[in-house]
């Protein structure tokens, strides 16, 4: 394992300047009394002015505390940031700044809707009041002129006479509107990042479609770049351009939203996509992924999936796999079907997906 | 069951068990208010009785120089108990006989100790009849307070008389100095008797007490409802040691195992200085659905449309407030508490969240095995074996009985939910969202445990859900809820493929599919569920209603309210005026005019 201490000095160059936010090798572990959780384990990816970026994965698998390393919101300690981690903001590595810095930055240029609105909205204030104190420390501008920009914020997310909502408290509204409240806060700077951390888990599908929907005309409208982080594969396929999948802390496939939700590389995908239930799959057997996450203390030795891979072989438990490129630019996908070594084993595997998701599996039921 | 068009056969009633209103609410009212009435009478009666003859400080049963009072107080004793029994039922054969015997129980009792004390030590007595009135009068008013609140209460009321009418004889036969200690002897012993002889008459009659072993207590059981059995009723009590083997179910496949008609559980909203009501929150508000032996039948519906209220309320977790469940021929409200046992092993629960339904402090044979333990498996080894089998029936390991919840995984604990579930062998589960709070990929090792039981143990599953996605997998019927109403009922196809209600259109529209292919504009509802302590006049989906708004707002909506009917030429449901007008030309033009930051701006009133 590597020497892990705050960053200091980025050493690498900044990445193309249409490339908002570039994530290099970003490791952030959890010192706890049994010993180091790797939660972010070694993630680069990066996102383009304006474009859409969803992080998929099960609870646990490092997709939230990636985001809230991202905006520095990460304790440290118990937190440990690795010194060759780098996160380049619009031109900037911010992983090295100061505090204070890091604060002009963190709901100006970047900003966050969280999954629990009740929770993250202060319960003593008025949300006018709250939307409008991120406006007065980020912008020039009188307190008047914030309460104002509020208004306006509310008045783009579609709270109904914003004049009127805007000295409400949150208990006051429901759970949409909160979230849409939430969205107003985080847009009121007109920032150019919009990271969404499950903004849509706490709340009713057909509430759910109004803010998915209000997501995407606010993007388009204001064109920043939204990363979003959910653990339904529903919302990623209708909101993003590039997905990324994650498991245990580690990137297991990317590419765009098409390449990885139609035609799955990753062993971990293929189970994902191939256990979402639907009517073609009435009558067959649901395909499950076998087992459950590995206990973080204790992972497999190389291939972290391996244990509950169905199509693993020797090398698996030996050798751990990178993300391997496949086909298109930017496809990659870490399983070793995707070396000379598995090539063989790779068309019966595509196969045996493909035939789950027509029929679901055919094999005698195991259940007992 | 008024109304011939809803596409409800009335359900067949088997035996003694007919339909009838609830009574269950209106017999607690009763018992409520007869009890402070009774005693109120009683302590007014005496009052006035030790006013006529001179006596103060003499409280009940305690007036041992008036032999004239006591014959007097005796028939207000026995009006009481008649009116108390008459609260709760004069068909009650229990509680008479109860009555009965504590009467005569005090009675022996009272004159054996009489006997003793007043023989035996005629002089020893210094306590004058005023000082023992005094004395005495507390343990009246014990006893009087213990009526309030114990089930024996008639055998409480009838207690005092019987310590007056052992009084009696000492004034008469004027050994005065004894007549204090014999009185205040016999009212403290006819109060121990209340304490502890009643409840333990109770016992030896109902056949639970300690004493008796499970088979015999079985037998006491059977032997009742053998006894009850005039009209066809069969024993619904099953064979302890064959609990695991036995279906009593006598509904064939595809006949209805389950009938609600017009069930409502509506909550108080209590508030100001005195708690009073201030309003009702109409969770569920009139629901009529049979589910099918063999079935799966599934609910759907948003957060706070009533399924979870109306999953427990239909397993009488909660007390309906009004309305009929009938679960294979029994009348659900209408089953005495005691009898419910037997039926509970057949409808079982699997609750939603894994992590609070299960408790930590107790291992995992103890949560499993509590609900046999409740059904009369009491030995040890026997239990545990029922635990082991059913960890092993949902691929759980043997040897896991000694565990802790806190040591699962989430779809583990879910596993040892659903063994709970099936420990006690039931025909009939409600699935209160089981694979909501876990991962994908739990969910469907999950879904597929519960449809290989279903196989295997020849179960009906009620399946509580908001994923419309499980839903369209996993069951054969669906009734979608708003608001505590039934908007929509049929099977998988009809729903998914041929929507009837403008709501049922919304709700399907708005789940995500996880193929980019199937990228589509969304027919987004606009604002939120309205307050169900304050539903909609007429229609209550109208504030929401996209076809409203289609159709130019028709007055219809606003002020009829729709009541389930059959699309005509189907057996498809939906409460709807203009189901008719559901049709994807309709759903298109919405979709194309909607503006989505405006979809908010409904709420407003």
């Amino acid at each position: 394992m590597t020497e892990i201490i705050s960053a200091e000095v980025p050493r690498g160059a900044p990445p193309a300047r249409d490339v908002l936010l570039d994530v290099r090798n970003l490791k952030t572990y959890f010192r706890v009394l049994d010993g180091l959780v790797p939660a972010v384990d070694g993630v680069s990816f990066s996102l383009k002015r304006g474009q859409t970026l969803g992080i998929v994965g099960e609870s646990g698998s490092g997709k939230s505390v990636t985001a809230l390393t991202i905006m520095r919101l990460i304790d440290i300690p118990p937190a440990e940031i690795a010194a060759e981690s780098e996160v380049w903001f619009d031109g900037r590595e911010i992983l090295g700044l100061k505090m204070d810095e890091m604060r002009k930055i963190r709901g100006n240029d970047v900003a966050m809707i969280f999954q629990e609105p009740l929770t993250s909205l202060n319960p003593v204030f008025t949300v006018g009041d709250q939307i409008a104190e991120q406006v007065v420390n980020h912008k020039k501008v009188s307190k008047k002129a914030a309460w104002d920009r509020a208004i306006e914020s509310l008045q783009l997310v579609g709270i109904p006479s914003p004049e009127r909502r805007v000295k409400a408290y949150p208990h006051e509204m429901s759970g949409g509107m909160r979230q849409r409240v939430m969205i107003a806060m985080a847009l009121s700077c007109e920032p150019k990042l919009l990271i969404a951390d499950e903004p849509t888990t706490a709340l009713d599908v057909t509430i759910q479609a109004q803010i998915l929907e209000l997501l995407k005309t606010i993007q388009d409208r204001t064109g920043s770049a939204l990363l979003l982080i959910t653990h339904d594969l529903g919302v990623v396929a209708e909101m993003v351009d590039n997905v990324i999948v994650m498991y245990t802390g580690q990137i297991v496939e990317q590419g765009t939203v098409n390449d990885v939700l139609i035609e799955p590389r990753a062993p971990y995908t293929m189970g994902l996509i191939e256990s979402i239930p639907s009517v073609d799959k009435r009558g067959g057997k649901l395909s499950a992924i076998k087992g459950t996450v590995p206990n973080p203390f204790n992972l497999p030795p190389a291939c972290r999936f391996e244990p509950r891979c169905p199509y693993h072989w020797e090398l698996c438990s030996r050798v751990e796999p990178q993300l391997y490129d496949i086909g298109t630019t930017g496809r990659q996908a870490r399983c070793h079907l995707y070396t000379p070594e598995g090539a063989s084993r790779q068309q019966a595997a595509l196969d045996s997906h493909r035939q789950a998701m027509t029929v679901g599996r055919t094999d005698p039921p195991s259940g007992r | 069951m008024e109304g011939t068009n809803r596409g409800f056969a009335t359900p067949t009633i088997k035996g003694k068990l007919r339909l009838r209103p609830n009574t269950h609410i209106q017999q607690a009212r009763s018992i409520l208010i007869s009890i402070p009435i009774m005693v109120f009478g009683l302590a007014i009666g005496a009052l006035l009785l030790s006013i006529v003859f001179r006596e103060p400080a003499a409280g009940i049963g305690s007036l041992p120089n008036k032999p004239g009072i006591v014959v007097l107080l005796w028939p207000g004793y026995i009006v009481s108990v008649i009116a108390y029994i008459a609260t709760r039922g004069f068909r009650d054969r229990r509680l008479w006989s109860l009555a009965l015997a504590a009467l005569v129980g005090v009675v022996l009792v009272g004159g054996a100790i009489f006997l003793v004390l007043g023989t035996s030590t005629p002089a020893a007595s210094s306590g004058t009849p005023t000082a023992s009135g005094a004395v005495a009068s507390p343990a009246g008013s014990v006893a009087a307070t213990a009526a309030a609140s114990s089930p024996g209460a008639s055998a409480v009321a009838a207690s005092s008389p019987g310590a007056s009418a052992a009084a009696a004889p000492a004034s008469a036969s004027s050994v005065s100095q004894a007549n204090g200690n014999a009185a205040f002897g016999v009212d403290v012993l006819a109060f121990l008797f209340v304490v502890l002889g009643v409840p333990l008459l109770w016992n030896l009659y109902r056949g639970r007490s300690w004493f008796l072993t499970p088979e015999a207590k079985h037998e006491v059981l059977t032997a009742e409802h053998l006894a009850q059995d005039a009209g066809g009723l069969s024993p619904i009590v099953a064979p302890l040691t064959e609990i695991a083997s036995e279906t009593y179910t006598e509904a064939k496949l595809g006949e209805p195992l389950l009938s609600v008609r017009g069930l409502k559980k509506h909550f108080p909203i209590l508030g100001g200085v005195l708690r009073r009501r201030i309003g009702t929150i109409y969770a569920v508000d009139g629901v009529d659905f049979d589910v099918r032996q063999g079935e799966v039948f599934a609910v759907v519906g948003e957060s706070g449309c009533g399924k979870t209220t109306l999953g427990r309320t239909l397993l009488q977790l909660t007390p309906p407030t009004a309305g009929h469940v009938i679960y294979d021929g029994y009348e659900l409200g209408d089953v005495d508490p005691d009898d419910m046992r037997p039926l509970r092993r057949r409808m079982q629960i699997i609750f939603q969240d894994p992590f609070g339904s299960l408790n930590p402090r107790m291992p995992v044979s103890d949560i499993i095995g509590e609900g046999l333990l409740a059904q009369g498996v009491t030995n040890r080894a026997d239990r545990d074996k029922r635990v082991e089998d059913s960890l092993e029936i949902v691929g759980l390991r043997r040897d896991y009985t000694r565990r802790y919840p806190h040591e699962f995984s989430g779809g583990q604990r879910q596993r040892i939910g659903i063994a709970r579930a099936l420990a006690l062998s039931p025909d009939f589960i409600v699935c209160d969202e089981p694979v909501s709070a876990l991962d994908v990929s739990i969910q469907s090792q999950v879904l597929n445990l519960l449809l290989d039981l279903k196989r295997d143990f020849n179960l009906t599953y009620m399946f509580i859900s908001h994923n419309l996605s499980v839903v369209e997998y996993f069951s054969d019927r669906i009734a979608v809820m708003y608001l505590g109403r039934i908007v929509e009922l049929g099977t998988v196809d009809q729903l998914y493929r041929n929507a009837r209600h403008p709501y049922t259109v919304a709700l399907l529209s708005a789940i995500p599919d996880a193929d980019p292919r199937k990228r589509r504009r969304r027919l987004v509802l606009k604002g939120d569920v309205p307050s169900p302590a304050a539903p909609p006049s007429g229609c209550r989906f109208h504030t929401r209603c996209w076809l409203y708004e289609q159709l130019g707002k028709p007055e219809r909506c606003t002020t009829e309210d729709p009541s389930l009917r059959v699309i005509e030429g189907t057996d498809h449901q939906a409460a709807c005026h203009f189901a008719e007008e559901v049709s994807e030309t309709t759903v298109r033009e919405t979709v194309a005019t909607q503006d989505v930051i405006d979809t908010a701006a409904a709420v407003e009133s």
